[in-house]
């Protein structure tokens, strides 16, 4: 019997997924306080978002 | 001056605290969360376990590649030791991905990359956590 959960994720929904759980994991070891968490979360959410996408289109004149 | 002098080393103590935080690091790396957990840090604790939990859940059903002690290069071996930071999650990542790894596509290409930052993750917690029982983090 085979109870594997498989996930197929899109590039996007998987960077967003690791960013998001990375961005809370470090929020919450690097922060005390409720908000300065909220804040420094949602800080480095859209840092990595921002680092990724770049990246992304950075790469994208040599991808052909 | 007379300070200075009057000033005897605590050994004991000392050589006691040590071993309680290198009990919690190591109680931190086995069950992600529980070194926070058993400092009374509940918050960090439940963040730990979820976002490594979440990791390793999300790593194995991409099926990324599950490293084992049997590599053939360095980068096996380093794999390995990344995954190995999981603690018991890499057990739970191993039983949950029971059709092996298919790194022929991008998701599990990715799932590898989950369960090694799951596992250097848990080692940051952990080394969190040993910091936090010698008093250096609040």
């Amino acid at each position: 019997m085979s109870a594997a959960i498989v996930f197929g994720l899109s590039h996007l929904q998987a960077m967003l997924l690791f960013a998001l759980v990375i961005s809370i994991a470090f929020g919450f070891l690097s922060r005390r306080q409720p908000i300065e968490r909220i804040k420094y979360i949602v800080w480095l959410l859209f840092l990595f978002l921002l680092i990724g996408v770049g990246i992304g289109w950075a790469m994208y004149p040599f991808s052909r | 001056m007379t300070d200075e002098i009057a000033a005897p080393p605590a050994p004991r103590a000392d050589s006691r605290s040590e071993a309680f935080a290198l009990g919690i690091a190591v109680a931190g790396w086995i069950v992600p969360g529980l070194g926070h957990a058993l400092l009374k840090m509940w918050g960090r604790a439940l963040a730990c376990f979820l976002t490594v939990g979440l990791l390793v859940f999300f790593g194995a059903g991409m099926r990324g590649n599950v490293f084992t002690s049997s590599g053939n290069d360095a980068f096996d071996t380093l794999g390995y030791l990344a995954d190995l930071g999981a603690g018991s999650f890499y057990f739970v990542a191993r039983s949950l991905e029971s059709n092996g790894p298919d790194v022929s596509r991008a998701d599990g290409d990715y799932g590898t990359r989950f369960l090694a930052a799951a596992g250097v993750l848990n080692l940051l917690a952990a080394l969190h956590a040993y910091e936090a029982a010698r008093g250096r983090k609040a």
